[in-house]
């Protein structure tokens, strides 16, 4: 006998039932062809992800300079410029982006694993854990993050983008843990987990069968917003100038740009300037028309046929 | 069928009984960051705090005066165990005794950051004033007009602006106002000529400045006001009493205000979240322009590897930043009558 | 806006009866917009409701007659909106064809609507006084003292405190009370026709028949024309005087209650009254309805909707739409009735009659 409690899943317009999953893939088709913006958002991220994996094999490990051309305009040849040791622009905020995905990608890993589990645990056992840690939500939720980054740079220097990766994550992990939470209560009220645990599941089966995957794109929607934020945290590290320059990544571009180069007093250094304000502006667009996809598939109360 | 609860009393029990939460809440954070302050100076590799101990020791200084000189200078004993160190440091703080600046010999550091908050404090209020109004009038407009063009361009628009971070924002304005089209200054609070004082020219120099640096702040953000104003005003038009009120007859303006006062309600919490987020930002747009606040002064701070200053600063700030947090949260229940009457809602 | 309270009674019911509005609801199509095109919540439905009448709408969830009742109000919710048809009232006209200010001032003013108990229909910022003052404002009421006046002796009237009561905030108010302070919103500009939507859902039993006793007093003294929607046909049979039954966006028999519950024609209202026991008489007689009410997707196109589920199918159901067909106070739209009707004419008998069942004591819910 298969018992299975189905979660919220939609009925499809023949009146069947279809899984959660499928209907969520047929949800995300249809919110894509709604607005074809959010085609090119998916884009833009498919274009970063290549950036950060094949990037730095399409350029030598040192990148050739050109003493004949320090700041030069931007040309064909260097779309963008290049810099004050003639390296061309473009090349640098490629090679650039695996630094700058690569912490978010870390920040990531962390911050599911350890919001997901925290959120969980204080959904499921209300009482004294779920008071404890939302405390501990509240307090991280409400300590600025970057004056403490900045303190804490001086105790520890993150080294490795894994190494800021992790730093970061434990400094964001607040909101999704507060999101899966939420989630989880809401799914507790609506009597689901009772409803399991009268038919003598395991706690595993419930949380890995039926909270998880009805929380899922919740929680990667939230994900996705923490990574955001990790990655502009770590550009703006290097920015200020607090952490030694061990690798190319756009912060040490814009750190050079704007205190070494005189970008802002020059107009002649302005691309080398632009051109990695430019790459997280693309960033950023691409993921606000992914997340606003996103919230449209999960908070039906936004659309407004 | 008399239910109502009773009145007068109970009230201010309620907000006093809310107000007490608060203050607790707030003291447990308070003492939980000066804790992780504490941990950190303790653990700057080097210890520069014994290190300047030893130095004044072999100067040849008698250990009790370089102890006590150590502790001026950082608010932390340089010996003894670590709980005795722990105690003195928060004794210290209690005495409102922040140490001694390094890079600024002879300066105290409360002086340095009571001298750096007025240029973090009045810019960071005119720019959240800014953006609130703008970012909520706008958003009240998108929340009705989800699926006009326009509404859509609000969303998106206040989305990137919302999600850009503040230093790409306040490198743009400074690129484009400054460098390109050089109408504003490029930096710094004011212009030298002018005497400090109640004079026209130092009055308008002042503002010149601060122009690029609150319109950052106003900027970074306003989008966030806008978003959480539109998905407010969707929520609360989705309401039944929004419809009820429509099918009585009230009028637009009042339906209007119906919508807007419930909508806004919300958005009190997420103020003092946006002082803390525009705190962050501070740092950002002070370095960029070079601004004497707060945020310039922690980053140089690090730069020098003044400890004493750097810690005070970071302490400071968001011990600030939580006290702003109580304060939205109780005007958030002073304003909803459904906090402020003790009803269950 | 002063309305003499000590008139309130028999003598005023008589007086003020003249000024009743009638209804008469013609061919009204509402369709929704959905991905599968638009699809028809209301399938012409033409309804006429005498002026001093309390008529129930009864119908199971997605008979369409809540969107009939917003219709009254010309407030069909996006993405639904009326295609065709009318709405006369008295004294007001066409109200489809109302639109902005005129809609606005005839809302409230002419029609009163009053939402289910459950529903928050009061602001939660503003104490109910001051929501009373809006009105008056909206509606150019130019003594708002004596408006206030005539909220509290509403309220009043209904066993409230009434100073207390417009003193307070909605989370302040049981379901009971907020119910009782929307019925005096929908009459304190002075409505003649009140539309109730579901007014006892979610109340307990005593305070459910407290509210069915004040609706029936209010409209007897205040001289109204009430409509009342519900899913409950008990609470239709202790409150109403007349009764339409609604399947499928179409009203299938329309009558008084009495007679319809106790002699239903209709196929469906057969069915209906068979499974409540206690309306049927006898328990072990009790079935259910077989198959499960149309949703907007599954509405059959063409013909008769209830025939996918009706006893009484013939071969002229699945192509024609049945006629709605008077007979004295009756109304009824069903190939099989009328067919039934046309032999017992012939033969010179009159329609069949179930016997009267014990209907006043039922109170059992359509699901």
């Amino acid at each position: 006998m298969t018992l299975t409690i189905s979660l919220p899943g939609r009925r499809d317009e023949r009146g069947g039932r279809v899984s959660p999953r499928r209907a969520f893939w047929r949800g995300v088709g249809r919110v894509l062809r709604r607005k074809r913006g959010r085609v090119v958002g998916v884009a833009i991220l498919a274009l970063f992800a290549a950036m950060a994996t094949v990037g730095p094999l399409l350029y030598p490990a040192n990148l050739p300079r050109d003493d004949n051309a320090l700041y030069a305009a931007p040309s064909l040849a260097h779309p963008f410029g290049t810099d004050f040791e003639g390296t061309d622009v473009l090349a640098l905020v490629v090679t650039g982006a695996r630094y700058v995905i690569l912490t978010g990608l870390a920040t990531a890993i962390i911050t599911v694993a350890l919001g997901t589990t925290l959120g969980l645990l204080a959904g499921l056992h209300r009482g004294r854990w779920d008071t404890v840690l939302m405390r501990i939500t509240d307090l991280q939720l409400t300590i600025p993050g970057l004056p403490l980054l900045l303190v804490l740079s001086t105790v520890w220097k993150f080294e490795s983008p894994l190494e800021m990766g992790l730093v970061l994550g434990l400094l964001g992990w607040g909101g999704v843990a507060r999101a899966v939470r939420s989630q989880t209560l809401s799914l507790r009220e609506r009597g689901f987990v009772e409803a399991a645990r009268g038919l003598g599941l395991s706690s595993t089966h419930i949380v890995g069968r039926e909270l998880l995957p009805s929380m899922a794109p919740y929680i990667a929607m939230n994900v996705l917003i923490a990574v955001t934020g990790a990655i502009y945290a770590q550009v703006g590290l290097f920015f200020l100038g607090v952490l030694p320059f061990e690798s190319n990544n756009w912060g040490v571009m814009l750190n050079l740009a704007v205190f070494g180069g005189g970008a802002l007093t020059t107009p002649a250094a302005l691309p080398y300037l632009l051109a990695p304000l430019l790459a997280i502006l693309l960033l950023t667009l691409g993921i606000v028309l992914v997340v606003d996809a996103m919230d449209e598939i999960f908070n039906p109360r936004l659309r407004e046929d | 069928m008399r239910l109502l609860p009773a009145r007068g009393g109970t009230r201010a029990r309620t907000v006093t009984r809310l107000f007490a939460g608060h203050l607790a809440r707030g003291l447990a954070m308070i003492w939980a960051v000066t804790t992780v302050s504490f941990v950190i100076i303790r653990n700057i590799p080097g210890n520069p705090v014994l290190g300047q101990y030893e130095t004044l020791i072999q100067r040849g200084m008698a250990p009790d005066e370089a102890q006590r000189m150590t502790a001026a200078l950082y608010g932390f004993m340089p010996t003894g165990s670590l709980w005795d160190q722990y105690t003195g440091y928060i004794t210290a703080l209690l005495h409102g005794d922040l140490g001694q600046s390094l890079s600024t010999p002879g300066t105290e550091v409360t002086t340095l950051i009571g001298a750096a908050a007025q240029w973090t404090v009045l810019p960071v209020l005119a720019g959240t004033l800014l953006s609130f109004l703008l970012g909520v009038t706008l958003g009240v407009y998108a929340g009705i007009k989800r699926s006009g063009r326009l509404g859509d361009v609000l969303s998106i628009s206040g989305s990137l602006l919302h999600g850009v971070p503040q230093y790409v924002t306040g490198l743009l304005m400074m690129a484009i106002f400054a460098t390109l089209w050089p109408i504003f200054p490029a930096g710094g609070p004011v212009d030298v000529e002018f005497v400090p004082g109640f004079n026209a020219g130092y009055l308008a120099s002042l503002v010149h400045h601060a122009t690029l640096p609150v319109l950052t702040y106003a900027l970074a953000s306003y989008g966030g006001w806008v978003l959480a104003m539109k998905s407010s005003v969707a929520t609360v038009l989705g309401d039944d009493f929004i419809l009820a009120a429509e099918l009585r007859g009230m009028s637009r303006g009042l339906l209007f205000r119906y919508v807007a006062r419930n909508a806004i309600l919300p958005l009190f919490t997420i103020l003092a979240l946006s002082l803390g987020m525009l705190f962050g930002g501070a740092i950002f747009i002070e370095r960029i322009f070079n601004y004497p606040g707060l945020g310039l002064l922690l980053v140089n701070s690090i730069g020098t590897r003044d400890y004493a200053l750097m810690g005070g600063t970071f302490l400071v700030t968001t011990i600030a930043i939580i006290v702003a947090n109580i304060a939205a949260d109780l005007l958030y229940a002073v304003i909803d009558p459904r906090v402020r009457t003790g009803g269950a809602a | 806006m002063t309305i003499d309270l000590k008139g309130y009674g028999d003598d005023a019911s008589t007086a003020t009866l003249a000024r009743a509005p009638g209804v008469r609801v013609r061919d009204l199509t509402v369709v929704y917009r959905t991905p599968l095109g638009e699809l028809p919540a209301l399938g012409g439905v033409s309804l006429t409701i005498e002026p001093g009448t309390i008529t129930g709408i009864v119908g199971e969830s997605g008979s369409g007659k809540s969107t009939l009742a917003l219709s009254l109000l010309n407030a069909v919710q996006p993405p639904g909106r009326i295609a065709s048809g009318s709405v006369e009232i008295d004294g007001l006209g066409d109200v489809v064809g109302l639109a902005g200010e005129e809609l606005r001032r005839a809302r409230g003013r002419h029609l009163g609507y009053v939402f289910q108990a459950a529903q928050n229909s009061l602001n939660p910022l503003k104490t109910v006084g001051k929501q009373v003052l809006d009105l008056g404002r909206s509606h150019g009421v130019a003594d708002p003292r004596a408006l206030l006046r005539e909220a509290r002796a509403l309220l009043e009237r209904m066993g409230l405190d009434g100073g207390r009561v417009l003193d307070s905030h909605q989370h302040q108010l049981s379901g009971g009370m907020r119910q009782r302070v929307g019925i005096m919103l929908a009459l304190v500009l002075n409505a003649h026709l009140v539309i109730l939507d579901e007014p006892t859902t979610a109340l307990d039993m005593i305070t459910q028949s407290t509210i069915l006793r004040i609706v029936r007093e209010v409209h007897q003294e205040r001289g109204l024309t009430t409509l009342m929607v519900t899913h409950d046909i008990g609470v239709a049979a202790e409150v109403t005087d007349h009764l339409a039954v609604m399947y499928g966006g179409r009203v299938v028999e329309h009558g008084p209650t009495m007679r319809v519950l106790g002699a239903p024609s209709h196929p469906y209202t057969q069915g209906l009254i068979r499974a409540i026991p206690r309306l049927s008489g006898d328990p072990s007689e009790a079935r259910a309805l077989p198959g499960r009410p149309p949703t907007l997707g599954t509405l059959p196109v063409g013909g008769c909707v209830f025939r996918e589920r009706c006893p009484e199918r013939m071969a002229v159901c699945e192509t024609v739409d049945p006629p709605r067909v008077t007979h004295g106070e009756r109304t009824v739209a069903c190939h099989a009735v009328e067919q039934a009707h046309d032999r017992a004419e012939t033969a010179g008998y009159g329609p069949h009659r179930l016997d009267t069942a014990n209907h006043r004591t039922g109170r059992e819910e359509l699901t």
